[in-house]
């Protein structure tokens, strides 16, 4: 009996702790997004996998070289409809605040139909705000 | 009788010497406080010029990886060479803010952003090597594939630079709080010091003001005493008095000069004229005591040598101060005759003019309330128009604007150019003191005596009626 209300107060934890996650995504499923990354380089690179996402947003610049077979390169101003996201999973060597893992399906330009994971810093939209961009 | 020894002047000077003492410490403490402060803020401004410097180096370095960028894609689509030329000058330039960079971050020691340079650094060389000049040999060939290269490489590169440029903002603020917190320190510290010194000058004045409230009322209290005591002649028959008392500068304590004239009998007259060592209320209280102790001894026995040998030994025992002495000239004047018996304690400021000569009458024994000693005795017949003219020290070390001293010798031709009526020659060395020295630093008393002979009628009555000890007073007792 204790070791199911462990269990069950553990499952709750997870579920409540998921819904904060998720809470925190500023993208909402069902939202229609545009692609667009930095100033120095509008290209947004969708990657096959939300690991490859996150790996990528950690990693060198040769883990990166490595992953890059594995990332679709959409000109700026491809638009996608957003299907999942998890909030602050994205770290970066140089940043100090996470970004989110987003799923999108993308629906226009050379890669439309397809789905990817994207960083939230590459996306905008209604209700998203712009990533802080120095430059 | 113990007259206590004032230590205010001490106390005086002391004073002056601490509140100077503060107000040079306050002074240094302000001067060194700005000096600090603003060699503070100039580090400040010198750091703060040093980041806003890099700050523009960064964006100069990310506008030239963009210009780079824009080149290459240009050549791919015009196959222009122009657009490659540009792009190899436009690369020159980046090794140049690349550097600048590097030294500013090493100077800021700003290490964790001299890593992300590096990797800045070598995602740059990285995208020169595998991306632009691929584009440039192959043009149009796996240029997808070239450009997601690019992309991550551009990715790494602007990672970099913005964690470089939250470093260096970082570093900004670090560097303005700092020279806040130390410009607000230095301040408060100043503050804290100018309160104190305020405090202590302010009590210091009060302490001051009242020292020197005490010391004009006891300078006052002690002309008072002068006044009641000291400097004044009675009329002796056959003589003609003059007398002069000159004060020093009002700032000076008064000094212990003493004159009397005292008729001791018909015929008999009393002359002292003494100087009491040192100034203020002890000289002055002392004043009165000799003048009095002096008359008590002289009714008793009329003979100065014996008077200065009484009076200087009752004078320790009743002074009880070992550092006061006094130099005193007694005389007993024969009015009748003419005849002057006189013992000089150190004294030697007594001279006798007749007719243009004028000469010093000679000290006969040590000042008094040094040591106990008899006291010889001069006698001196005077002429009819003579003049003896006595006074204090304040008179011979009258000084002139050169520092020289009067000395007796000046004194002697002063008396010989002046006028022979001693009322009007006493008032006159004064006033040639005091034109001498503009400022008197000592009492000056001026006693002047000319003795006329009395007719020979009255002086036979007066020897006929008069009494044998007045007959032979040098050696008459009581």
């Amino acid at each position: 009996m204790f070791k199911r209300l462990l269990v069950a107060a553990f499952v709750c934890c997870a579920l409540m702790a998921q819904a904060n996650a998720a809470d925190q995504c500023y993208a909402t499923r069902g939202m229609h997004v545009t692609l667009f990354g930095g100033v120095d380089d509008p290209d947004v690179l969708v990657w096959d996998s939300r690991d490859r996402l996150i790996a990528y947003g950690a990693g060198s610049m040769d883990t990166r070289q490595f992953l890059l077979p594995h990332a679709m390169l959409n000109a700026p101003g491809t638009r996608a409809t957003v299907e999942s996201c998890i909030a602050n999973v994205v770290h970066s060597k140089f940043r100090t605040d996470p970004g989110d893992a987003i799923g999108v399906l993308i629906t226009s330009g050379r890669y439309r139909g397809r789905y990817g994971w994207v960083s939230s810093s590459d996306i905008r939209g209604n209700g998203i705000p712009e990533a802080q961009e120095p430059w | 009788m113990r007259l206590p020894r004032l230590p205010r002047p001490v106390l005086r000077g002391a004073g002056t010497l601490t509140a100077t003492a503060i107000l040079a410490f306050a002074l240094i403490i302000a001067v060194t406080g700005a000096v600090i402060t603003r060699k503070a803020i100039n580090v400040s401004f010198a750091e703060q010029t040093r980041i806003e410097r890099a700050q523009l180096t960064l964006e100069r370095m990310l506008k030239i990886q963009l210009d780079e960028e824009n080149y290459v894609r240009a050549y791919v689509i015009t196959r222009d060479p122009s657009e490659i030329d540009s792009y190899r000058a436009t690369g020159a330039q980046f090794v140049g803010e690349r550097n600048t960079l590097l030294q500013i971050l090493q100077q800021e020691r700003l290490t964790d952003a001299l890593g992300a340079l590096e990797d800045y650094d070598m995602a740059h060389t990285d995208w020169h090597q595998q991306v632009a000049d691929q584009m440039l040999r192959r043009p149009g060939r796996g240029v997808r594939e070239l450009e997601k290269r690019g992309k991550t490489l551009i990715d790494s590169q602007s990672d970099a630079a913005r964690f470089i440029e939250e470093r260096l903002d970082a570093k900004n603020r670090e560097v303005l709080a700092s020279t806040q917190a130390q410009i607000d320190s230095t301040l408060y510290q100043r503050m804290v010091w100018l309160i104190l010194f305020a405090l202590a000058a302010i009590l210091l004045n009060g302490w001051r003001s009242r020292l020197t409230t005490e010391l004009e009322d006891e300078r006052l209290t002690t002309q008072t005493l002068q006044r009641a005591f000291q400097s004044e002649h009675a009329p002796l028959p056959n003589c003609r008095i003059g007398s002069a008392y000159g004060a020093a500068s009002s700032h000076l304590a008064v000094g212990g000069d003493v004159f009397d004239v005292h008729q001791l009998s018909d015929r008999l007259g009393l002359i002292i004229i003494a100087d009491v060592s040192g100034k203020g209320v002890d000289a002055a209280v002392l004043t009165a005591f000799i003048k009095f102790t002096i008359r008590g001894i002289a009714l008793r026995r009329r003979d100065p040598g014996f008077i200065l040998q009484e009076f200087n030994r009752a004078f320790p025992r009743t002074v009880e101060n070992p550092y006061l002495f006094v130099s005193m000239f007694v005389g007993i004047l024969d009015t009748w005759t003419l005849r002057l018996d006189y013992a000089s304690a150190g004294h030697d400021i007594a001279f006798m003019r007749r007719g243009n000569e004028v000469e010093q009458l000679a000290v006969t024994g040590p000042v008094l309330g040094v040591m106990e000693e008899p006291f010889d005795v001069k006698t001196l017949y005077l002429d009819d128009g003579d003049l003896i003219v006595l006074s204090t020290d304040g008179l011979t070390e009258s000084r002139d604007l050169d520092g020289n001293l009067l000395d007796a010798a000046g004194a002697m031709q002063w008396i010989a150019e002046e006028s022979s009526d001693p009322v009007n020659l006493a008032p006159r060395l004064i006033e040639r003191a005091r034109e001498r020295s503009h400022t008197m630093r000592d009492d000056i008393a001026v006693l002047a005596i000319a003795v006329q002979r009395a007719t020979a009628v009255s002086t036979t009555t007066r020897t006929e009626t008069g009494s044998a000890e007045e007959s032979a007073p040098a050696v008459a007792d009581v």
